[in-house]
């Protein structure tokens, strides 16, 4: 009875095609508004993934990488004094508007690297080192997954010029030896790094905790997180529980920070609504494609269905033909929309948009796909169950 | 589920037997009486028609005893069984194993092959699809089938190839009755004989009943008996045995 619904199915070229198109066309949008998402989230905690720490020990309020206030001095000493710490490193995250050479400003996140051993540097282009920051002002800058934003003027005359700034100027890229101004304090960039692109995308600025420290803005406490690194054996999650328990202090393994990250984005980020918006959306029209073709096949083969009835077949055996066209064209479907979206995927991220297949989004795709051919199917069902197979005698 | 009246006498046996059925469409005021106590008998090895008007409740009685429809009243038996007293997956089942379907408009399925159309009794039966389709090629080979015929799809076809498939499918699984709904309407005089021939060869045999439903006068003659109908009731039943078509068409 299956291969008969299935040539059934296969005969009607012009619904099949349409089925497969509004089954694919969900399980691509829902993979890629997942894919989506997925890549926000992991943008969302790139400065967790791109650091070496173990643990990241923070203010017992601190819930997000990006939501923090600041601990006083003295929360790295008691940190670095736990056993099974092996090294402890401050780093300092604080926002601050940098003006460029032609008095143009953009907001910046200000990263402060521990000054000894720059823990937390990314990779810089050029082939320059994080040593760079060892030499006086200097700091490393990133688009952090902006575009146009880190572009200071290409003409000497536009730059620290007397009176107005010069805003409508040739531009280029900001390059090492460009200098900026840090709260009225001159600062020199010693190289452009290859960060990790941030969630929501900003210009990102490292130096040191020191010359962090001497750049903003005066406050009683600038260490925002302590990084600790576990000693060989020691099992990151209990070292963060020994550390809360010694310090009073919030301490949570690099991994489980990320799930935090991850799980104040989904309750707090806006965009998040968009991303939910865009696979209703995707669920609304491929139900509505996959719907209305399957309901209009059934429909149409309606007769035959009430002549396989007359000649002995079973309701069930009818609500199984229908369910495994429903089936085949989900599973066709849902490979081409998989196979669409990664695609897809390898085209946008080449434009750098926040696109990361996980695991969880064919997942969710498939899902979507299995509740639309099952709502579908079960829509075109009822005409089924409800005919009456004397009424096709006669040529009716 | 094991078909009653399985004999191997030589006797005409009793296939289906009505008394006083009847049937209503609708209600009140919109009521339709289609069928107004309808008395018939129809023996094994026997092709009766069923002639009349349109309207005249033909089909609602063919309808009545293939199971596909309730009556509202009197007694129906078929194969020594009542409908009335089986629950609609016994109804089903008894349909697929004792009653064959021929109707007008062929009702073919038009993504399958002749072959597989004629199949389709047996695949629902549970017969592996190849085995199914052997068996089903053996009857159309039988009606004068070649192999490439046997591929064709129903649209490739003629009118009169594609009532010999659904005349191969009605009888392709053995039934004890089959029911034909105006098998000739569609076809012009030729094939309505060479259809109505092979009925009469491959689908009547002893232990076998034909009802046939027409208002086509071209083939009364190859009726062993005609009922008449007329407003939901028999007025008349004709016998014809001997007439030189059926004994042609026999032989």
């Amino acid at each position: 009875m299956i291969s008969i619904a299935l040539k059934m199915l296969l005969g009607d070229r012009a619904k099949y095609f349409g089925l497969l198109f509004g089954i694919t066309f969900t399980s691509f949008l829902v993979t890629f508004a997942a894919s989506y998402f997925g890549g926000m989230m992991t943008r969302s905690f790139a400065l967790i993934a791109e650091n070496p720490a173990d643990v990241w020990v923070m203010d017992p309020a601190v819930v997000a990488v990006d939501r923090t206030i600041n601990l006083p001095t003295s929360a790295l000493n008691r940190v670095r004094s736990v056993e099974g710490v092996l090294s402890a490193v401050p780093l300092a995250l604080a926002t601050a508007d940098a003006r460029f050479p032609n008095g143009r400003f953009q907001s910046v996140q200000v990263i402060g690297v521990d000054d000894a051993t720059l823990t937390g540097v990314p990779l810089l282009t050029g082939g320059a080192t994080a040593g760079v920051l060892r030499t006086p002002d200097a700091v490393i800058m990133d688009d952090g997954g902006s575009t146009g934003k880190l572009d200071t003027p290409s003409r000497p005359a536009d730059q620290w010029p007397q009176g107005r700034p010069h805003l409508e100027v040739p531009m280029r890229s900001l390059a090492t030896g460009d200098e900026l101004l840090i709260n009225d304090t001159r600062v020199r960039v010693a190289g452009r790094s290859a960060a990790l692109p941030r969630f929501p995308p900003r210009p990102l600025l490292f130096t040191t905790f020191s010359t962090a420290e001497r750049i903003l803005l005066p406050e009683r406490r600038r260490l925002t997180f302590v990084l600790a690194t576990a000693a060989p054996g020691t099992d990151p999650r209990a070292l963060a529980s020994r550390i809360e328990a010694s310090t009073s202090l919030r301490a949570r393994a690099s991994a489980d920070f990320k799930e935090d990250t991850v799980r104040w984005m989904v309750e707090n980020s806006e965009d998040v609504g968009d991303a939910i918006t865009m696979l209703t959306i995707a669920m609304l029209v491929g139900f509505g494609v996959t719907g209305v073709m399957m309901f209009m096949f059934t429909n149409e083969n309606l007769k035959y269905y009430a002549v396989l009835n007359a000649m002995g077949a079973t309701a069930r055996q009818i609500v199984m033909m229908v369910f495994a066209q429903a089936a085949s064209c989900a599973l066709v479907g849902t490979g081409l929309g998989l196979g669409l979206c990664a695609i897809a995927g390898r085209i946008f991220t080449g434009y750098d948009f926040p696109f990361r297949l996980m695991w969880f989004a064919p997942a969710v795709g498939g899902t979507a796909v299995l509740l639309v051919s099952i709502g579908a199917a079960a829509l075109s069902m009822r005409p089924v169950l409800k005919m009456q197979p004397a009424s096709f005698l006669a040529g009716r | 589920m094991a078909t009653p009246l399985q004999s191997s006498s030589n006797h005409p046996q009793v296939a289906v037997r009505c008394v006083g059925v009847t049937k209503t469409y609708g209600r009140g005021g919109a009521a339709v009486q289609a069928l107004r106590g309808v008395d018939l008998e129809i023996r094994t090895g026997e092709l009766l028609m069923l002639e009349g008007p349109s309207g005249c409740g033909k089909t609602t009685l063919i309808s009545i005893l293939a199971g596909l429809m309730h009556r509202d009243g009197g007694e129906c038996s078929v194969l020594e069984r009542d409908y009335e007293r089986m629950s609609p997956n016994d109804t089903t089942h008894f349909r697929g194993q004792n009653v064959g379907f021929v109707f007008q408009a062929f009702n073919l399925i038009p993504s399958l092959t002749a072959a597989e159309n004629a199949a389709t009794p047996l695949i629902i039966a549970g017969m592996k699809r190849s085995a199914a389709v052997n068996q089903a090629s053996a009857v159309l080979k039988e009606m004068g089938f070649d192999d490439r015929m046997m591929r064709s799809a129903p649209a490739d076809l003629s009118g009169g190839q594609q009532q010999r498939v659904a005349i191969a499918r009605a009888m392709v699984h053995n039934p004890r009755i089959i029911v034909c709904d105006e098998p000739t309407s569609a076809l012009d005089r030729e094939s309505g004989h060479v259809v109505m021939e092979l009925m009469r060869r491959f689908a009547l045999g002893k232990d076998r009943v034909l009802i046939v439903v027409t208002h086509d006068d071209r083939i009364i003659e190859f009726a062993d008996r005609i009922a008449h109908m007329e407003d939901g009731r028999i007025t008349k039943i004709e016998n014809q045995p001997g007439h030189p078509r059926v004994a042609e068409a026999t032989s």
